[in-house]
């Protein structure tokens, strides 16, 4: 990469081997043992010796000694001393105990006790002082400090400005995954496919552990896209290849599915008119025949209501009834981007960079005051009325968005989850982010801030997690994959390894790869661009045991989730036939006749194919809505069925485990719901190895070793049968587990909190209470 | 899209699990006989009202008054609906319109309840059928002022164990390790003579005389000496609990009390202080000395360290929930729910008495301190502290007998005054001395259950049904002030106990999750972003906000549970039918496709 776009002459020197400044340290050698693990394209930019890194805010007396480095990839320290106060680690094979990505990476202030001078240092910027401490605040929430005060002043200075340097890269291909997916290839030149994965580009759905062999679907391909189609069981629609090479639009993928009543032609002709060329993208189908679709604004004027009409015209001829079309106008009826982004980082700023206790009297207020609990449901409760429209109207759902690639992505993932259990499985759920975020154009790039200079960064992603972990928390037996799950892709999203979180669109990935290649002579052969790492493949990033952890023990699955080709779902929930084993459509539908009462009009919404108006259909919208709901929350939930979310104010939780996680404030130690999910894992395993058991008995000598082959699904496992009354909950876990407070969030201050001061904390507010009546 | 449920699922009535319910299918719905009925209980009327329901509209019933509930059926086809309520949640009930009332349903009654609802019914104008009604409401949900029995009296239930055993002091103490060579049990208030609101039997340090005991207890209000509530099996370390001393203005000191407090300190060696919590925020116990009260000074109490916890007093907690009542009933405050909460202080009071708790426990477990609590009189705020942290420190205290126990002895023997607190039978209910304090003890013991799932053998369901039979007069366990009391009106002999009711039954109330665990001191964060809203009983009668019943994850456990002991069983006629056949290959076609369906059990 260096060689590409060299470094300001300031930053030659970090290209030589690393300068012995400080003779003092040369002369110890146990430091010298200390040696970054790198990766492949990794190289050390920089580092300094004898860096204490601050694990308590209120003490140093668990400081850990030990060498900074800052590489192409991360920031590293490397220390022999172990980790105080923890008894457990989740480790990300990616990195140490102590790193972190420098796509992770918020903000960097430097700090001089001596000289009171603070200053978040930018790229390329000076620093006047030398450094005594150097906080560098993650994205991930963490706060991560080190003090300098026994290092060599110019090389802790020297390290300061190159982690500042590489963690706000000018450009895109200066990002660790390019030099790092580069050298693959170059280190597997003789090979025909590039990188040797194994999974054909890292399309691993292997990683999720649990002896599963499926892999995520990553809708690259038109297969793809055709097995999605016929999953669904719609008909009417078609996969269209007229943006292969990306010669329609640059933000759309090369393959997509479309009304089968639309010709290449139009659709072509269609694109003009709308905004990025995103003419309407197929999402789903239910199994009633409606269709989940997304689409961008049509910008001319003129032809805007003769397309529009031509769309849904062509949307309601693929629908097996008929049914019109419901067309949702996000930007109306959603919080937009900046206003997602201003409540994140309000919420960051009152869950972890304010004092704790300073916190505790008004955290109530401010915590509504930062707006995302409300967010959060404003998705929830607009798509449940989506899956509303699609589910009991029997109407297809048009979502319309200027670009239709933010809001879209967030709300026609949420309503597909609700409505289809096989996105409540680890390898569904991986398929729909590749689906509605990835392939659609969702600008992880921008939207992330990989490069950190943009105004359009807002964690919609993340507020897609946040609502999935709302449908989790209310239904915890409906999903394959657990909360660790979630709150690990959220962090994986700031690991820039990984081609699925790295680009704006597909196309952004070819055509800066494409690039990349021929400046680094690499054969792409006749690959569409370099195939870097994909997030699914779990296994990059955690061992096979610590994988276990995504599973939910609480779910209730089938034994193989519903991919079956070309069959019809089995959920389907009729106020007259409630059925959970129903295949294809109900019979009442079949004549494809349904009334007109149910093809209301609505607020922010237009229902195009006028109809004569019978007089008493206004009114009734909402009532007929709210009935509904009322009807399927008075039912026994069928989790293989529709799930709908409850958003009240007392439904909407704050998800603790992603935002508190390294608070040590808030940690529980010993509990948290974590304590039951370990005890019914034990039982769980139990039963696991008890059918294993019986199998081999059944099936007799000959197949006896069947039963070795199946791997538990459970992090936590039954050390015999009958032992699950008798173990008791292990020391480490906590409700911050997997993750682990300690080292991970550092406040400065100048004396923190003390425990004792901690519990006499409360607040006396003048009240009043009369005094006299003292009981 | 506020989630909502139709009246035909939701049944506003409280447990009643030692009676048949009426049959839901219809077949018996007109059928006086049809009414839940306990032994003892007896009809007085019934009527046919309108029930303003605020959730579902009105609905026309039939309401049955007993004297122990007040019993409604819907009378319409298409509503199942059912409200069963003890005359003993009644708190107030009061007129609406007059003659010249207009408008539908606005004539008739509106009845406050102490269980964070209320009940309206309408009525019609004509035949006195509102007078009625509120006669015999008033006469017999206020038992007191009619010179009736309450019906705990009355209730002749039967049950196969009997609740009054579950606690013996003798024998609790003993569990303890008591008496040992520095603490005695002394019958000194054999009769109550030394004080008439403490218990028969008390622990009281090795080396102090009976005649130390009542001069200590001229000097402590209400003659509320410093007893042991707990000691801790290791450290020896003990939970001390007392009345505020009488100071008064001009400081008064007591020789006899401060030895006293000397004494006790001294039967721990491992430390040189002795600690002193005073519940009490500290201006309020300053404002005490007006009235005779105080706090131990430093001058005085040389070898004591004190403390403020800053919990308020009855009053505070008494309007806090009032104002939590005002925004989770009958609707919830949707827009700005957060800021509402805060706005009660509800979740601020439960956090200052779990913290102070947390500082007992982690002072005589961490600390080594033995440590004395008290309050005022030191049978409110002492009661939460002292239970509290026996619930930390002591796993016993978190199984189902034990939190009986527990809440028999630092509660009810030691003379919360239930009574006073509740209004039982008592028509006055704006008394200033009614105030929810074991109503926050339970949320406070939920607030913990929800941040260690597996630390407690009960469940949700069991915190329930103490609350509920706090009110209902059903049972005599919560039934007047103190010991002496309930000595005096036999209520051991002449009622039934709730741990009688709940012990008979108790696979309903246990926590699957319940992993137990001896010597394990828990200590819950409290913190306000931990600290939740119980929305299951605050908010329970709302079919809206009602969270799914049975528990998910609960209801999982137990499907796998049961799962287990199948397999087991199978795996176990398997083994002994291939023995049996050796190397026949088996004849049983089933594979294990056929077997997994039960894994995945639909709800």
């Amino acid at each position: 990469m260096f060689s590409l776009k060299p470094p300001r002459p300031t930053f030659r020197s970090y290209l030589l081997p690393p300068p012995q400044t400080d003779d003092k340290i040369s002369s110890e050698p146990k430091i010298k043992k200390l040696e970054p693990v790198l990766l492949p394209g990794e190289i050390v930019v920089n580092e300094v010796n004898f860096v204490r890194k601050c694990i308590a805010t209120d003490t140093s007396q668990y400081d850990l000694w030990g060498k900074l480095i800052c590489s192409n990839f991360k920031i590293s320290f490397i220390t022999d001393d172990p980790m105080p106060l923890q008894k457990f680690h989740y480790r990300n094979l990616l990195l140490g105990e102590h790193d972190v990505p420098l796509t992770c990476i918020e903000q960097i202030v430097t700090v001089n006790d001596h000289k009171r001078k603070q200053k978040v240092l930018g790229p390329n910027q000076k620093l006047k002082f030398n450094p005594t401490e150097l906080i560098i605040y993650c994205k991930d929430f963490r706060i991560v400090r080190f003090r300098f005060d026994e290092s060599g002043p110019e090389s802790a200075k020297k390290v300061c400005l190159a982690i500042a340097h590489y963690s706000q890269p000018t450009d895109l291909q200066l990002l660790f995954a390019f030099e790092y997916v580069g050298k693959k290839y170059h280190n597997s030149a003789h090979k025909i496919n590039g990188i040797p994965s194994g999974d054909g580009g890292g399309g691993g759905g292997n990683g999720a552990g649990g002896g599963s062999s499926q892999k995520t679907p990553l809708f690259e391909t038109y297969s793809d896209w055709d097995r999605e189609i016929k999953r669904t069981g719609a008909s009417g629609w078609r996969v269209c290849s007229i943006n292969e090479g990306y010669m329609i639009s640059t933000c759309l993928p090369e393959y997509f599915v479309v009304p089968s009543s639309l010709a290449d032609q139009d659709l072509k002709i269609f694109s003009h008119s709308f905004v990025g060329r995103r003419m309407p993208l197929w999402c789903w189908s239910h199994s009633n025949g409606s269709a989940l679709v997304r689409m961008a604004l049509i910008k001319d004027a003129l032809q805007q209501r003769k397309i529009d009409q031509r769309i849904c015209n062509a949307i309601t001829k693929s629908h097996p009834q008929r049914s019109d079309v419901y067309k949702s106008d996000l930007d109306k009826t959603l919080p937009n981007i900046q206003e997602v982004q201003a409540a994140f980082v309000k919420l960051k700023q009152l869950c972890v960079n304010e004092p704790f206790e300073e916190t505790e009297e008004k955290w109530l207020s401010s915590l509504e005051n930062t707006r995302w609990l409300e967010y959060v449901r404003a998705f929830l409760k607009h798509s449940a009325e989506l899956v509303y429209m699609l589910e009991s109207k029997h109407l297809s759902v048009v979502l319309q968005e200027e670009e239709g690639r933010d809001l879209s992505c967030c709300v026609a993932s949420l309503v597909q989850v609700m409505l289809d259990p096989y996105f409540r499985t680890i390898i569904g759920f991986q398929s729909l982010i590749q689906k509605e975020w990835v392939m659609a154009g969702y600008q992880f790039l921008d939207r992330c801030n990989h490069l950190k200079r943009s105004e359009k960064e807002s964690p919609l992603f993340l507020l897609f997690l946040d609502a999935t972990w709302q449908l989790l928390e209310q239904y915890p037996a409906a999903f394959e994959f657990s909360e660790t799950y979630l709150a690990v892709l959220y962090d994986s999203t700031r690991i820039s390894l990984f081609g699925t979180f790295l680009f704006n669109s597909p196309h952004q990935r070819v055509k800066q790869s494409t690039e990349f290649a021929i400046s680094k002579n690499i054969q792409l052969g006749d690959e569409k661009g370099l195939q870097f790492p994909s997030v699914w493949d779990w296994s990059l990033q955690f061992t096979a045991k610590d994988r276990t952890l995504f599973h939910n023990p609480f779910y209730v699955g089938k034994s193989t989730p519903c991919v079956h080709n070309g069959s019809a779902k089995s959920f389907k929930r009729t106020k007259k036939n409630y059925s959970s084993t129903l295949r294809g459509m109900p019979s009442a539908l079949k004549n494809g006749i349904i009334s007109d009462q149910e093809l209301l009009p609505r607020r922010n919404s237009l229902i195009l194919k006028p109809k004569p108006d019978p007089p008493q259909q206004t009114n009734s919208q909402n009532s007929d809505m709210e009935q509904y709901f009322r009807e399927w929350f008075s039912k026994p939930v069928n989790l293989h069925a529709v799930i709908l979310p409850r958003v009240s104010g007392t439904h909407i939780k704050l998800w603790k485990l992603c935002y508190f996680r390294w608070v040590p404030e808030a940690q529980i130690s010993l509990g948290g719901s974590i304590t039951a999910f370990h005890k019914l894992s034990l039982l769980a395993d139990e039963v696991d190895v008890l059918s294993r058991m019986l199998r081999q008995q059944r099936s007799g000598p000959l197949e006896a070793c069947y039963g070795e082959l199946g791997q538990s699904r459970m992090y936590f496992r039954a050390s015999g049968p009958h032992d699950t009354d008798t173990s008791g909950t292990p020391e480490f876990l906590s409700s911050s587990f997997p993750f682990s407070p300690v080292g991970n969030l550092c406040r400065r201050s100048i004396l923190g909190t003390p425990l004792s001061k901690f519990l006499s904390g409360a607040k006396i507010w003048l009240s009043t209470e009369t005094l006299a009546n003292e009981d | 899209m506020a989630s909502a449920s139709t009246s035909k699922y939701n049944s506003h009535s409280l447990e009643n699990e030692s009676i048949k319910r009426p049959s839901r299918d219809g077949v018996n719905r007109d059928l006086p006989e049809a009414v839940p009925r306990l032994p003892g209980e007896t009809l007085i009327t019934d009527k046919e009202v309108i029930y303003i329901c605020p959730f579902n509209g009105p609905i026309k019933g039939r309401v049955y008054i007993t004297n122990y509930r007040l019993y409604l059926r819907s009378l319409e086809t298409d509503s199942a609906l059912i409200l069963d309520v003890p005359l003993g949640v009644i708190s107030r009930i009061e007129k609406m319109g007059g003659a010249t009332s207009r408008g539908e349903n606005s004539y008739g009654l509106d009845i406050t309840c102490k269980d964070m609802r209320n009940l309206r019914f309408a009525l019609k104008q004509e035949g006195h059928s509102r007078r009625d009604m509120f006669e015999i409401l008033t006469r017999y949900a206020f038992p007191l002022a009619h010179s009736l029995p309450l019906f705990a009296f009355l209730n002749e239930e039967k049950f196969n164990v009997d609740g009054w055993t579950v606690y013996n002091p003798v024998e609790e103490y003993r569990r303890q390790g008591l008496p040992n060579h520095h603490w005695r049990i002394t019958f000194i208030n054999k009769c109550y003579e030394l004080c008439d609101t403490y218990p028969a039997l008390l622990v009281v340090p090795y080396r102090a005389s009976d005649d130390d005991l009542r001069r200590v207890a001229t000097f402590r209000s209400r003659n509320r000496i410093p007893v042991l509530s707990w000691i801790h099996p290791e450290n020896k370390t003990v939970i001390v609990r007392c009345s505020q001393p009488l100071v008064g203005m001009s400081g008064k000191r007591n020789k006899d009390d401060e030895k006293y407090l000397d004494v006790i300190r001294e039967t721990n060696k491992q430390i040189s202080k002795l600690t002193i919590y005073d519940a009490r925020p500290s201006v309020n116990a300053v404002a005490n000395k007006a009235t005779g009260g105080g706090y131990e000074s430093d001058d005085a109490y040389h070898n004591a360290e004190l403390f403020f916890l800053d919990i308020h007093n009855i009053h505070v907690m008494r309007e806090s929930l009032k104002k939590v009542k005002d925004i989770v009933y009958p609707n919830v405050e949707e827009s700005h729910w957060l800021s509402s909460l805060e706005s009660t202080h509800w979740l601020e009071h439960i956090k200052l008495v779990l913290t102070g708790a947390i500082q007992v426990a982690d002072k005589v477990s961490s600390g080594k301190s033995s440590v004395l609590v008290h309050c005022s009189d030191g049978w409110d705020r002492t009661a939460q502290l002292t239970s509290l942290a026996m619930l930390m420190l002591d796993s016993f205290y978190r199984s189902i007998e034990g939190f009986e126990i527990l809440v028999q002895k630092e509660w009810i023997s030691f003379g919360h005054k239930f009574a006073s607190r509740i209004g039982h039978g008592d028509k006055n209910h704006t008394d200033a001395d009614r105030s929810p304090i074991f109503l926050q003890f339970i949320d406070c013991v939920w607030q913990m259950s929800k941040q260690f799932p597996t630390a407690f053998e009960f469940n949700e369901q069991f915190l329930i049904i103490i609350l509920d039979h706090l009110y209902s007069c059903r049972f005599g366990t919560f039934l007047f002030n103190c010991e002496s009391a309930r000595e005096r009106q036999k209520v051991t002999e002449r009622t039934v106990s709730l741990w009688s009711l709940i012990n008979s039954n108790k696979e309903k109330f246990k926590n699957p999750f319940y992993t137990k665990e001896i010597n394990r001191v828990l200590y819950p964060v409290a913190s306000m972003r931990h600290l939740e809203l119980w929305v299951n009983y605050y908010i329970r009668w709302n079919p809206r906000i009602k969270q799914q019943q049975p528990n998910p994850v609960e209801q999982r456990y137990m499907e796998l549970l049961a799962l287990r002991d199948e397999y087991i069983k199978r795996l176990e006629e398997l083994q002994l039918a291939n023995s049996a056949k050796l190397s026949d290959p088996p004849t049983s076609p089933s594979s294990p496709s056929q077997m997994m369906p039960h894994v995945q059990t639909h709800f």
